[in-house]
């Protein structure tokens, strides 16, 4: 037996190394940015702008808050702005900027028709832009990350966007069911509540094939995902981000009587299931042994 | 200009770790920070075991993936080759840390500079002339002791290292020791299917 298979966190061994850099506050950070920009970016279809303005006060305390408490040097946050060319986290930093500006204008705009036509169209579509850029930017963050192979696969930005799209359907589903959008119109009711278990599959293959990829990239892979659904961290990826985030909740979806309680108990069960797989992602992120190639060069 | 790197020959390591006790010194680093370690990993199985040393350390890549990952311009690569962290932009958002394969940057935490190294809750007159060098909530890595290879001396770790397992040099000029022993020896740098080109290579 070789010693690098196990996991050496610490230690002063060959083996694979968990990732400490990005915890709960950055994990928190994500949930947000993801559930309020999915949010807003549904809800701005159907000009929801209660929908609208939480998303926005989501992204803006909830996603620059959490990184904000993640931050070493929070002062120097501004910086991040400056690499935009290269850096993932400079992009989604500019797009966080420019959704908070364009979608509190817009929002404005709904109420008080301040802008004229063109003018309020262009800053609808640049705040829609910008979202959909928070959408999908922290997947692209994570998968450009070839150091650790549980994130590194080409689905880590699917699955944010699924995620974001899912998050937007079931709070636009209980945060509007009482507007006159969805209590007038049963149709789109139903209709939002077909997207919400499409994505619910799309998602759970996603995850699953995320975690297949990652088994099979190296032995970093292996061990992530053997963390996930055998050791220390199944007792909740499983249950929570498989079993009550997907399954569960696409069930109970499909069972939904027009009644805001099970709505709300339907998004507050994929919401947890969510924010355990950013976490639990984070957790689990490990690096592949720096050198078993002492072990190949001897065998 | 020279492109500094290094070679270690794992023949030759003991895993003492004296190298790694030496750059804490040189670098006056607080408790839980190491610039280089030496793994140690048990290979084969009952009766025929044998224990080998994998001595680890910023790679300082050719293709660094911190320096791209980076979003403030913190990280940087010097003409010579010695990637770097400029403390004054660095925000400690962690993603160079994310993005290093080889897992060799540290952020520094406010507990970690508060006590030092030797108990009783304060420094010694010592650590509190190094802990100058660094601020807390940012990001530091091993720079090949970069103001000693400027003034024309060999990297801390590797002037001290009993074995010389640790081979420091020029790897442009085809003369230079550790760039013969790469050729000599088939010097392989590790994880290669990072793609990151790393200057530090490893012989056996």
């Amino acid at each position: 037996m070789i010693a690098s298979n196990r996991i050496a966190d610490g230690t002063f061994r060959v083996g694979v190394g968990l990732q400490k850099a990005w915890g709960v506050q950055m994990a928190t950070a994500f949930f947000f940015g993801e559930a309020g920009a999915g949010l807003y970016f549904v809800a701005q279809f159907f000009d929801f702008t209660l929908g609208m303005f939480a998303g926005l006060v989501m992204v803006l305390f909830g996603k620059a808050g959490g990184h904000i408490l993640h931050l070493g040097q929070p002062l120097r946050g501004w910086r991040a702005l400056t690499k935009v060319r290269s850096s993932w986290v400079s992009r989604g930093l500019a797009a966080i900027v420019l959704f908070v500006v364009a979608g509190a204008l817009h929002l404005i705009d709904l109420r008080a028709g301040v802008l004229p036509a063109g003018v309020s169209q262009l800053v609808a579509a640049l705040a829609l832009a910008a979202c959909f850029v928070i959408m999908i930017y922290q997947g692209f963050a994570m998968s450009h990350s070839t150091a650790i192979a549980l994130w590194s696969g080409g689905l880590m930005p699917i699955a944010s966007l699924t995620y974001a799209l899912l998050n937007g359907v079931l709070l636009t589903l209980v945060l509007g069911f009482d507007a006159p959008f969805l209590a007038e119109r049963p149709d789109t009711v139903r209709l939002l509540q077909v997207l919400a278990v499409a994505l619910m599959l799309y998602g759970l293959v996603t995850v699953l094939s995320l975690l297949h990829g990652a088994r099979h990239a190296s032995e970093a892979g292996r061990q992530s995902v053997a963390l996930l659904l055998q050791g220390g961290f199944a007792r909740w990826f499983v249950p929570l981000v498989i079993g009550v985030g997907f399954v569960f909740s696409a069930l109970m979806m499909l069972a939904a009587p027009p009644d805001f309680a099970w709505m709300l108990a339907v998004a507050g069960l994929e919401l947890a299931g969510y924010y355990a797989f950013r976490v639990l992602m984070f957790k689990a992120g490990s690096y592949d042994p720096a050198l078993s190639l002492a072990y190949r060069f001897r065998h | 200009m020279a492109k500094w790197g290094m070679v270690f020959d794992l023949r030759r390591c003991i895993g003492c770790n004296a190298c790694a006790v030496a750059c804490k010194q040189e670098n006056s680093l607080p408790d839980g920070v190491f610039f280089t370690k030496t793994l140690s990993e048990e290979v084969g199985e009952y009766p025929d075991v044998t224990r080998s040393y994998v001595p680890t350390i910023c790679n300082h890549c050719e293709d660094a993936p911190c320096e791209r990952a980076c979003p403030t311009g913190a990280t940087y690569t010097r003409p010579d080759g010695i990637v770097m962290v400029d403390r004054n932009k660095c925000i400690g958002c962690g993603t160079c840390i994310v993005a290093c394969p080889y897992d060799q940057r540290t952020r520094l935490e406010p507990e970690m500079l508060k006590e030092g190294l030797f108990g009783g809750g304060r420094m010694t007159p010592f650590e509190e002339q190094g802990i100058g060098r660094f601020t807390v909530g940012t990001v530091v890595k091993c720079t090949f002791c970069h103001e000693r290879v400027d003034a024309g001396q060999l990297p801390a770790c590797v002037a001290t290292c009993p074995t010389e397992a640790r081979i420091f040099g020029d790897l442009d000029d085809p003369t230079s020791r550790p760039r013969q022993l790469i050729l000599e020896r088939r010097g392989r740098q590790p994880l290669p299917e990072k793609n990151t080109n790393p200057r530090v290579f490893y012989i056996d």
